[in-house]
């Protein structure tokens, strides 16, 4: 039986015309965008900006503050990303047996910080970092440690932001292994006690396995996010100093909206987008090779 | 689960570990919730005071009276209400059309939905900013409200969710004579409960922190919405550490509270996330 | 009945004096936002038929905010405009050319502002804005910690600034002056102070010059000698409090709020002019009026800026937020002349500059800033930051 013409239309129309509004025709205009050199002298009247190829594409290419950006942020992902999959993996694994007590508590305070809003709790590790007043030099004080000037040595910056990334993100990610470990049959495990596997093995060779769909999600979600380093360079150091914690959005919303330069950040987000393109079929193309 | 048995000094390590990642997790709120009730000259005590010796409550009746913080609250509530409205009722109408209705162009019609799932949010900021500009509709609630409106991931979840429910049920309706929005409204969203409460948890949750799309569209104080107000808390002549923490309370304790009753949902949804993807 | 009476009496009401009366928008910033309501309830009063409307964006984004809204021509009918942005905005052909005006006042003319202020609001072609207040930089400096360093005077010179906080930066923990390593406002002086400029009267850029490069290796000196901290600080107020920094460069807003914060150290501290090297040059900025051609309402708009720039209000100004008058007759008032403090700052006006008005100020600061950053860090030394600030300005100027 063929749906009523009028039914398609009111139930899928209005998602389907926001979607071309606000995502789909946004997508073309921003690949135009990027091969004008639209700036602010053209928000009033657009005929004033002209086209100008791929001048965009060899300015930033030569363009050191974007090769620094895509550097950070790529720092960024490739040590946030194996930290947070160990650590949340870990906690899930912990969590998951059935001696564990407390299990709720640790799960919701584990959860707690990735409802919590980025900037408002950006605000507060920039305080707890704080080289003079913060708790944690404190903290390291008290054990020995003389604390770093966290948010002011740019050798630190960096590893300050990645601090916040994967303190934020474990909880999320620790839940979704918990989800993918309760979906393992117990008899893999009695098999593979019965052929005298160590715990080791049992994890190498039946947990990993049967967890590779969950840890292709949390990999693509992972990568998708972090290149979308934002709010907590943003407000942590602002990018800087030395521009040491400069990421590609951070670099795109200083282009775009501090300085106007429309066409050129418009540039940015496309060389964004494809690396977020290549690296998610990177990493799905990985996985059906294994 | 697994039986084997953890000898008592494995129990008590596995335990602490856990402890210490709790509190590595709970200590910045603690600290934040401790500094914003300090008056100036014991917030930068060192040793650091964990419990305040003369508790105060001047910064946050400072940041509702003389940083007007009333306005960006209510805003906020305003927007991610709306949003989260707007959003959960239309993706579960796609949804629903996308698992049941039948017509040709369906599946490549969700294709392109799916696609734009993969789509980084910059890649559109640019070019949506400058329409509503020419629209005017900067610096306005709808600004605010109307792009993040259309969500892939919610009719992607709403789709599937629906997908699963038997078709003889709508069947069963039609033959009774009923139209496709009694179908919709009486049978099929009071089963797609929980998936309901999932998606409404998320896009709120979402919406309520969202914070790139307000902080460019907003142009002055009027329509800032809390996470910019409490971005440029910074103060213009001096840091005021107690008065940026009380901010972040404000930002951050609405959804601890909407996550402590609705745990349940939240822990689910992200569960049925992973698995469904 | 009655209730529909009534009501149509209201909108009647309401009506009427929606058509009497008229709006002036207002777009202001930070904590002058917050404040200018008080004053212009004053003004309200005075003209029952204006209302003042006004906009408040904060100092941090105000820069972005007001790109966007003039860019689109979204405007208010007259906004506050910091002194160092006017060239850049001017360029972009939406304020009003004010000398007409100016000849029909009879409150507002030239001589009735320091001329350092009028300065900022003449750009090539005309005037285009009325300075609202100044801001000025001097030093502020711990009398007790310097005496128990064995200097009884602030440091005048460059050598007694650079000798008195190496000496004071030998305190374990603490550190001897407060700098930023990325901001002009605080460098520019030192380079005024050696003679030195950004651009020449040819417009030739000229940070390359010998004076140029010896003010970033004084300036970075600082740094590299751990004299100073390197970012990542908190609150200035509370660091010179606790002795941590016991000299720095500020306004005068830091006078008042000193007393309030940290009232321990009343009668522990002063103010003191600029270090002298060839000059004692400082930094003068503040904020200016501008008239947007796109008003309806430019009339009521003007009597806004006139009301502003009185002798009156002008000095209710000050006692509201202690910045400091752009108009000179207030300078004698008591609430000023006789409080040693507030008068230094009017010393200090004496020698003080705004730096470039052309309209690609802003770009040539950021590229500066980032430059010295570069600097201060040890990354780059001064003359390889200087050529790099003078190939990031010529691609500005091109």
């Amino acid at each position: 039986m063929k749906t009523r013409f009028l039914s398609i239309i009111l139930f899928i129309g209005p998602s389907i015309t926001l979607m071309f509004i606000f995502l789909i025709i946004p997508i073309f205009f921003s690949f135009f965008l990027s091969l004008t050199n639209f700036g602010a002298f053209a928000m009033y009247d657009w005929s004033k900006a002209s086209f100008i190829g791929f001048e965009n594409f060899t300015e930033l290419f030569k363009d050191e503050l974007f090769w620094k950006a895509l550097f950070n942020t790529f720092y960024c992902l490739i040590v946030a990303l194996p930290v947070t999959v160990i650590l949340a993996l870990g906690s899930a694994i912990m969590l998951n047996r059935e001696q564990t007590y407390f299990k709720n508590f640790f799960k919701v305070s584990y959860y707690l910080t990735f409802i919590t809003n980025t900037v408002a709790i950006a605000i507060v590790w920039r305080w707890i970092l704080n080289s003079q007043y913060g708790i944690m030099n404190y903290l390291l004080g008290l054990i020995g440690i003389e604390g770093p000037n966290w948010l002011g040595d740019p050798a630190w910056t960096m590893p300050s932001v990645i601090m916040l990334v994967v303190w934020r993100a474990i909880g999320y990610n620790m839940i979704l292994f918990l989800a993918g470990l309760q979906n393992i049959p117990e008899y893999l495990y009695e098999v593979a006690e019965l052929d005298g596997a160590t715990r080791w093995q049992k994890f190498i060779h039946v947990t990993l396995p049967m967890l590779r769909p969950t840890m292709l999600f949390v990999t693509v979600m992972m990568i998708i996010g972090y290149l979308q380093l934002f709010q907590e360079p943003y407000m942590l150091t602002g990018g800087g100093p030395l521009n040491s914690t400069l990421s590609i959005v951070l670099y795109l919303y200083e282009q775009g909206f501090q300085y106007f330069n429309l066409g050129y950040a418009s540039t940015i987000a496309v060389i964004l987008f494809l690396i977020i393109m290549g690296m998610t079929l990177l990493r799905m193309r990985a996985t059906k090779s294994t | 689960m697994r039986k084997k048995k953890t000898s008592f000094f494995g129990q008590i390590g596995i335990h602490s570990v856990l402890f210490f990642g709790s509190l590595i997790m709970i200590v910045p709120f603690a600290w934040m919730v401790s500094t914003s009730f300090k008056l100036p000259e014991e917030v930068y005590l060192i040793p650091p005071r964990w419990i305040p010796n003369k508790p105060t409550l001047e910064n946050y009746t400072d940041l509702f009276d003389a940083m007007n913080f009333g306005r960006p609250f209510m805003n906020t509530v305003i927007v991610a209400l709306s949003i989260t409205f707007l959003s959960v009722m239309l993706s579960s109408m796609a949804g629903y059309g996308f698992a049941k209705f039948k017509f040709r162009g369906r599946e490549k019609l969700f294709l392109i939905v799916l696609g734009t799932l993969m789509v980084p949010g910059q890649i559109t900021m640019i070019p949506v900013f400058l329409m509503l500009n020419q629209m005017s509709l900067v610096n306005t609630y709808e600004g605010l409200i109307f792009p993040p409106i259309a969500n892939a991931f919610n009719i992607f979840f709403m789709r599937q969710f629906i997908k699963s429910l038997p078709d003889e049920l709508i069947d069963a309706a039609k033959i009774d004579g009923a139209n496709e929005g009694f179908i919709f409204f009486k049978i099929i969203l009071p089963l797609t409960k929980p998936a309901l409460a999932a998606i409404t948890i998320f896009t709120f949750t979402g919406s309520w922190n969202s914070f790139l799309w307000p902080l460019i569209i907003a142009q002055d104080e009027s329509m800032y919405t809390l996470p910019v107000a409490v971005s440029v808390l910074g103060g213009q002549y001096t840091e005021r550490i107690a008065l940026q923490m009380a901010g972040a309370c404000i930002v951050i304790a609405p959804l601890i509270i909407v996550f402590l009753i609705a745990q349940k949902y939240f822990i689910k949804g992200i569960a049925l996330t992973g698995l469904k993807g | 009945m009655n209730k529909k009476i009534l009501l149509s009496v209201i909108v009647l009401l309401i009506f009427s004096v929606s058509i009497y009366s008229s709006t002036v928008k207002i777009w202001a910033m930070g904590e002058e936002a917050k404040q200018l309501g008080k004053i212009a309830s004053v003004f309200e009063e005075q003209n029952p038929d204006i209302t003042i409307d006004v906009q408040a964006i904060p100092w941090d984004n105000a820069y972005d905010k007001l790109l966007t809204g003039i860019a689109a021509r979204r405007l208010p009918d007259i906004a506050q405009m910091g002194t160092t942005w006017m060239a850049g905005f001017g360029a972009m052909g939406v304020f009003e050319e004010l000398t007409p005006y100016i000849e029909k006042s009879d409150i507002i003319t030239e001589d009735h502002f320091f001329d350092a202020s009028w300065q900022t609001v003449s750009l090539q072609d005309g005037i285009y804005g009325i300075p609202w207040y100044v801001d000025i930089r001097v030093m502020f400096y711990r009398t007790d910690l310097l005496k128990e360093a064995g200097y009884d005077k602030a440091p005048d010179n460059w050598e007694e600034l650079y000798e008195i906080s190496k000496k004071l930066a030998g305190r374990k923990g603490n550190y001897g002056i407060s700098l930023m390593t990325n901001e002009v406002q605080q460098f520019f002086p030192f380079v005024w102070q050696n003679g030195g400029r950004i651009l020449d009267d040819e417009g030739n850029i000229t940070v390359d010059s010998p004076e140029f490069i010896e003010a970033i290796e004084y300036y970075a000196r600082f740094f590299k000698e751990d004299i100073s901290p390197k970012g990542g600080g908190g609150n200035i107020i509370q660091e010179f409090a606790s002795g941590y920094t016991p000299i720095y460069f500020s306004g005068p807003w830091m006078v008042s709020l000193t007393r309030q914060q940290t009232p321990q150290i009343d009668g522990k501290w002063d103010v003191a002019l600029m270090p002298k090297k060839e000059s004692r040059t400082s930094f003068i900025g503040g904020s200016n009026w501008v008239l947007f051609k796109t008003s309806k309402n430019k009339e009521d708009a003007w009597k806004f800026i006139e009301f502003m720039s009185s002798h009156d209000t002008q000095l209710e100004w000050y006692n509201i937020l202690a910045s400091l008058p752009a108009v000179k007759s207030v300078w004698e008032e008591p609430a000023l002349a006789e409080k040693p403090m507030i008068s230094l700052f009017g010393e200090q006006l004496k020698d003080a500059r705004a730096p470039l008005t052309i309209p690609e100020y802003e770009e040539i600061a950021r590229a500066i800033s980032r430059r010295l950053e570069e600097a201060c860090y040890g990354v780059k030394t001064p003359e390889e930051a200087a050529l790099a600030m003078k190939r990031d300005i010529e691609k500005i100027l091109r």
